[in-house]
């Protein structure tokens, strides 16, 4: 039992999230748990600052006025751009051309840094011009979410680097981690999409 | 460690619950292991009871009291802190065993030792932060009600500074964890409980903005350091006592992969095969 | 491999492990000479005491010096006893049980009562440093020295409720403890009981330099360590005994 065990561990494992459920989902369902309870937590964010929002909505409108639109909007399209980069890097593995899923995932990280630089560039220039974490409640919330979403961008970069350390050896190259890894990377995009139409474009 | 259970064991007995207990202590093989499982859930429940009903110190009090309503609420609940933690000293070790029954798991884990005995140091230390300073400070509040209310509001911010904001050792505590869980082969817990560790390490950095703010959401007593972090908590704590009991019952003392329960349709097909 | 390279082997490890022993007895003359050197724990100090009382206490040129030295002894030597420690978790490992998990919950409790004493000291130093201050904040960490002094004896149950719980359930021929450690121990960690509740009474056997929570616990700390040092020393020679029997 313990053999037949043991020898199940690597191919079938990967095999059973795609067909023994008999639904489909990318790369280990357990990373969905992952994404839902993120989801959860960040729903539960969302709704307190949105509660905040409504009870002082003259002191939000007007923070946010100082924040610049057009640096949200770079840093969607950045953060877009590196999650369509990493589609097509599991695309890629999963036609076996690992040399163009490697060159995928790559993009994907020099997406992903773009922001990171972009973000720290702007977080200066709004220190500079003097809105710090302290000084109202808007910009407490934006220097938090956006803060937290920065700390998972760069969980991020562990996950690629998992993804990319499977694809480059023949010996490993597990389709499913590189889904799994995948999977998490679109996740904090889309958590970026929320936290710019909140912050940034909510009037 | 091979030497034990040597009798043959009579059936469980279906009696009372001492006769039970009894035959557990006798003959279960996994005894050790089920009594930090005890101990895990009975203290869990214990040290809520306390925190929360006896000592009144959760959920946490604002932080912008000023020194005459801080002294008034130390008034407010002098035996209720003096009682509830003495008890939280007397039963305070308890946690050795449990940390160490977690690290156990680690331990059974195809990873190497040294997840498990860092976890074991991580939350040893955690205690101190974790309740034994709060339960000293708050205690040295409550014992002089007619202390210096500036002396007395000291006391109350380190009591709770030191409780709320001390969250680096369940931070990196759980990192280990998650970490091991994901590397492990022998299956003790499923993947998504090493994700699962990731979401609490997250929410443990979510409370550092309680140094800072006295009001809001962001204070210790706020809707996003303190009710979010401990509902996080709550469902972590109880997703890990679900699993470890299952992984006890699927214990087999080996070294190679947990077997499934019998039960599990999934777990059964991939032993057959 | 030889099998008197390996038996020497062990021999080397058992000399160490009492070598480690025998620092007991000579942190126990440290121990007890820095605890008669401190003016506040021949006679203890008590907590009825006004503000000035303890400030004028600190300030007594006959007591200051006593109490810094004794203190800076204190954090010198608080650790001392967990190379004791490790030994007996040294000895849990020998015991028959199917899992490290008592013997990883003494370690997780080796470091804990002397991190708690420590805090104590600090209270106690940081009062000595500056007696001039308002008497109001002297007795503020005075007060933070005795409570947590006194109150802290949760490690120190659990060790010994986790030691007699791995003796009970030491099922071989020859246990490694006789069951009456483990006896012994229970009725130790029954009688640290009664410090944890320091805070509540300013005066009686509860009070910090009351019957219970001061003499009763500290002597029953005091023979835990002779009464586990004996035991240990006895389980150490047994050992090598052992060992050197297999050796031969």
């Amino acid at each position: 039992m313990k053999t037949a065990a043991s020898t199940a561990s690597n191919p079938r494992a990967m095999a059973r999230g795609h067909a023994d459920d008999g639904r489909f989902v990318p790369g280990q369902p357990d990373m969905w748990a992952f994404v839902l309870f993120e989801a959860l937590v960040f729903t539960s964010y969302f709704t307190v600052y949105v509660i905040r929002r409504t009870q002082s909505s003259d002191l939000f409108l007007q923070s946010q006025s100082h924040l610049d639109l057009r640096v949200g909007v770079f840093n969607t399209l950045v953060l877009l751009a590196s999650s369509w980069f990493v589609a097509r890097c599991v695309q890629a593995a999963r036609e076996r051309s690992f040399r163009a899923a490697l060159n995928n995932a790559y993009l994907t990280m020099l997406f992903g840094f773009v922001f990171l630089v972009s973000k720290v560039i702007e977080w200066t220039t709004e220190i500079e011009r003097g809105f710090s974490f302290t000084t109202d409640e808007f910009f407490s919330f934006y220097y938090f979410l956006t803060g937290i979403h920065f700390l998972h961008l760069l969980i991020g970069f562990v996950f690629l680097g998992v993804a990319v350390y499977q694809l480059q050896s023949p010996a490993r190259r597990s389709q499913e981690m590189v889904e799994t890894c995948a999977t998490y990377w679109h996740t904090i995009d889309f958590l970026w999409v929320l936290i710019f139409a909140l912050l940034y474009v909510m009037r | 460690m091979s030497a034990a259970a040597v009798e043959a064991a009579p059936a469980a007995p279906s009696g009372s619950l001492i006769r039970k207990i009894a035959w557990h202590w006798r003959y279960d093989e996994k005894r050790e292991l089920w009594i930090g499982w005890w101990t895990l859930v009975i203290f869990y429940n214990l040290y809520g009871v306390l925190f929360f009903v006896l000592a009144r110190t959760q959920p946490p009090p604002e932080p912008s009291l000023t020194p005459a309503e801080i002294v008034q609420w130390f008034a407010d609940r002098h035996y209720g802190l003096l009682y509830g933690y003495a008890l939280v000293f007397i039963v305070g070790g308890a946690t050795a065993i449990m940390n160490a029954t977690l690290a156990y798991t680690m331990r059974r884990m195809s990873v190497s030792r040294a997840f498990a005995y860092s976890y074991l140091v991580i939350y040893a230390l955690a205690t101190l932060p974790g309740m034994l300073i709060m339960g000293v400070v708050c205690t040295v509040g409550a014992m002089r009600p007619d202390r210096d209310p500036e002396l007395m509001s000291w006391l109350y911010d380190f009591a709770f500074l030191s409780f709320e904001g001390t969250m680096g050792v369940f931070l990196i505590g759980s990192l280990v964890w998650m970490t091991a869980v994901l590397l492990d082969k022998n299956r003790v817990f499923p993947k998504w409980f090493g994700y699962l560790n990731l979401c609490n390490a997250l929410t443990e950095v979510v409370v550092a903005p309680a140094w800072i703010f006295k009001r809001g959401v962001f204070a210790w007593d706020g809707a996003i350091a303190w009710w979010i972090n401990m509902a996080v908590f709550v469902t972590y704590t109880a997703v890990f006592l679900s699993l470890l009991r299952k992984m006890i019952l699927r214990e087999d003392f080996g070294t190679g992969p947990l077997p499934e329960l019998e039960s599990e349709s999934t777990g059964a097909l991939e032993a057959a095969s | 491999m030889e099998p008197v390279g390996e038996g020497g082997e062990e021999l080397r490890r058992a000399d160490g492990e009492l070598i480690l022993l025998w620092t007991l007895p000579v942190l126990g003359v440290i121990w007890l000479s820095a605890f008669l050197l401190f003016p506040g724990f021949v006679q203890p100090m008590s907590p009825t005491m006004s503000a000035e009382e303890v400030a004028a206490f600190y300030r007594d040129p006959e007591n200051l010096p006593r109490i810094r030295y004794s203190m800076i002894v204190f954090n010198w030597f608080a650790v001392g006893l967990i190379p004791i420690l490790a030994l007996i978790v040294l000895q849990m490992r020998r015991m028959a049980h199917r899992t490290p998990i008592f013997s990883y919950a003494i370690i997780a409790c080796a470091a804990g009562g002397p991190t708690t004493f420590l805090m104590a000291n600090l209270f106690w130093l940081t009062a000595a440093f500056r007696p001039e201050r308002d008497p109001a904040q002297t007795m503020m960490f005075n007060d933070l020295a005795w409570v947590t002094f006194s109150s802290q004896v949760g490690f120190l149950i659990a060790q010994s409720v986790i030691l007699a719980l791995a003796i009970y359930l030491d099922r071989q021929e020859r246990p490694v403890f006789h069951p009456w450690v483990a006896h012994f121990n229970l009725v130790v960690a029954a009688l640290l009981v009664p410090a944890a509740f320091v805070g509540l009474a300013l005066e009686g056997p509860f009070a910090w330099d009351g019957l219970l929570t001061f003499w009763v616990r500290n002597i029953a700390i005091g023979v835990w360590i002779v009464v586990m040092g004996v035991v240990l020393g006895q389980a150490i020679t047994r050992q090598r005994a052992e060992d050197e029997a297999l050796a031969a």
